[in-house]
């Protein structure tokens, strides 16, 4: 018990030193607002400037000078301060400057440290390291853009690299775009949110159903994806349809490299973000495929509804799932549930740097089911995110996790808790 | 009990004394201009809810027809424009700002922030000189060359104009 107390003041101490280092100097403000209207000041002495020599140019009269400009056409101020880039027309340095030039490559990252102490037996306390992702957003042309997203990922022999996503994206308009890779596959809502990036989530790991590696949700779609605004108003409805590799031998695993049957996998989404609550979304979403075992086949379907409130004061997430597995061969039918309803609150304090959060998972599985590991349980967590900087922050969680009783030939297994530290961050 | 009721009556004297403090320095505190929007003149639109100006400003809608895109221009920080933007429009602190452009280019929602504008000069140029370019300015003193955009129907300095 002692160890984890000293893990806590280790942690306390460490998020007072950084945000020591971080707290800006009380007067930088002041600094930065008499900077700013020293800019404005000397951008006017420009202005006067410019218009004396205008005017200067002018009294010398048109025959001083052979190359002098003809007089400006007499349109509507509108339109003579508009110079169109594509047109020819003169373009400011500075705008010049704040032009987007293509392919216009960004790169951000994102990392995570970890430590976790459990009573599970057979595990060891200790410190892990989490994804090394790196996200890359390109835009080719106005309307064709490339995203990618790529992980390292720590094992006991070695490391991984795994292709997360890679996709060319076209934009017709707000309400048609067209992409074509590996996908995040939109079904519910925190595998198309969060992705990769545990500084985005406020949690130190994801809900079982959407678990990296795990097999609840496919979380990977290879192929290609439809995207866009419905025009509805104030409801702000829209859409996601994807056909592509559903699930591979390794059902963890889209067929990144082929399909494993001649059957293609779809996902079709619809959610709302109505404009007069803003911060909510509610979405539901459904996907079918085939999967091919070694011992039979099954025709998937998966079922998923969300709702969340993405305000921080207070934040809501809550999402189901049920996934439908049919025997093609005897038509045994199976049903698994997963759900969890997570709950936090920025508080107003410390400026609003910590928000402390709960979440409820349950996981129901059925013994007949034959696709899944049979993995039935109930968890509960809470903890406190302290963003110790605009892009890092330090998570404190304790959970407690209750598996399945012994039935049907498995195993009881106990009850689980433990505390998970983690400091997550973007670069 | 006589303490607690010497203490209510020091308290009571304390808040009648600073109300007309707290009056007067309100009164000498001019009224702040409210924000306007302002896109370039080529672009269509002329009116605009409040929750269409968020929509655009979040980055959910990014054309305004299908040839032209939207490009956000926005102020850097200190500026009253962005505390407005981001008080009325947003609901977002400074930090939550950044991450939500973080987040939202993860998502593939998105390849740019709104670019970073550090005068009033450079804004108007930009306005005037980029199609679909839209930004906020203090309404008094809007320029010729952009084109004043409509917020729920309003203009600054009506009543109810929201951003202020």
């Amino acid at each position: 018990m002692r160890r984890p107390l000293f893990f806590i003041a280790v942690f306390c101490f460490a998020a007072g030193f950084v945000r020591a280092q971080d707290a800006p100097a009380p007067d930088e403000k002041e600094q930065i607002k008499a900077l700013l209207a020293r800019v404005e000041l000397l951008e006017k002495q420009v202005a006067e400037l410019k218009a004396t020599q205008v005017a200067s140019a002018a009294s010398a009269g048109p025959s001083s000078s052979a190359t002098a400009k003809p007089a400006p056409s007499p349109e509507p101020p509108a339109r003579q301060a508009a110079p169109m880039p594509e047109h020819g027309g003169q373009i400011p340095p500075e705008v010049r400057q704040l032009e987007t030039h293509y392919p216009s490559l960004q790169i951000r990252g994102f990392a995570d440290a970890d430590f976790s102490a459990t009573d599970q037996p057979g595990t060891t306390s200790g410190f892990n390291l989490g994804q090394f992702d790196l996200h890359i957003a390109s835009a080719l042309s106005q309307k064709i853009s490339y995203f990618a997203e790529i992980t390292v990922n720590a094992h006991p022999q070695d490391y991984t690299i795994e292709m997360e996503r890679t996709f060319i994206r076209y934009d017709y308009n707000d309400f048609f775009k067209i992409s074509f890779g590996r996908f995040h596959t939109p079904v519910g809502y925190w595998n198309t949110a969060f992705h990769h990036g545990a500084w985005l989530q406020t949690t130190v790991d994801r809900p079982f159903m959407v678990k990296v590696g795990g097999t609840f949700t496919p979380l990977h779609l290879v192929g290609a994806l439809a995207e866009g605004n419905i025009p509805s108003g104030s409801l702000g409805l829209g859409y996601n349809v994807g056909i592509g590799n559903g699930r591979g031998a390794n059902i963890a695993r889209p067929g990144d490299a082929g399909d494993i049957n001649n059957n293609r996998a779809w996902v079709a989404k619809l959610f709302a973000r109505p404009g007069k609550s803003y911060g909510v979304e509610l979405g539901a979403s459904v996907y079918r495929d085939k999967i091919t075992l070694p011992t039979s086949e099954f025709r998937e379907w998966i079922s998923n509804a969300y709702l969340v409130w993405t305000k921080g004061a207070p934040e809501f997430l809550a999402e189901f799932d049920n996934v439908n597995h049919r025997n093609i061969a005897t038509n045994a039918v199976a049903n698994s549930d997963a759900m969890y309803a997570q709950f936090g609150y920025r508080l107003p304090w410390f400026e609003r740097t910590l928000k402390p959060y709960y979440r409820f998972e349950y996981t129901h599985m059925p013994l007949s089911e034959q696709v899944f590991t049979y993995q039935p349980q109930v968890e509960s967590i809470a903890g406190l995110r302290y963003d110790i900087s605009s892009f890092a922050a330090f998570k404190s969680e304790y959970r407690y996790s209750a598996s399945h009783p012994a039935q049907g030939g498995h195993p009881a297994m106990p009850a689980v808790s433990g505390v998970f530290f983690q400091t997550a961050f973007t670069f | 009990m006589t303490n607690m009721l010497k203490y209510t009556g020091t308290l009571l004297t304390a808040l009648v004394l600073l109300i007309p403090i707290h009056n007067f320095s309100s009164a000498q505190t001019p009224r702040e201009s409210d924000v306007a929007v302002v896109v370039n003149a080529d672009t269509p639109v002329t009116n605009l809810s409040l929750a269409e100006v968020r929509k655009v400003f979040l980055g959910e809608r990014q054309y305004w027809n299908a040839k032209l895109p939207v490009v956000l221009l926005i102020r850097a920080p200190v500026a009253r424009e962005r505390d407005v933007v981001l008080r009325v429009i947003y609901q977002m602190t400074e930090a939550q700002f950044k991450q939500y452009w973080v987040a939202k280019i993860f998502r593939a929602e998105v390849t740019a922030p709104p670019k970073i504008v550090y005068s009033n000069d450079l804004q108007y140029e930009l306005v005037s000189a980029i199609p679909g370019a839209i930004a906020f300015v203090d309404s008094r003193n809007v320029r010729p060359g952009v084109k004043m955009v409509r917020v729920d129907g309003m203009l600054p300095g009506d009543k109810s104009y929201p951003l202020r």
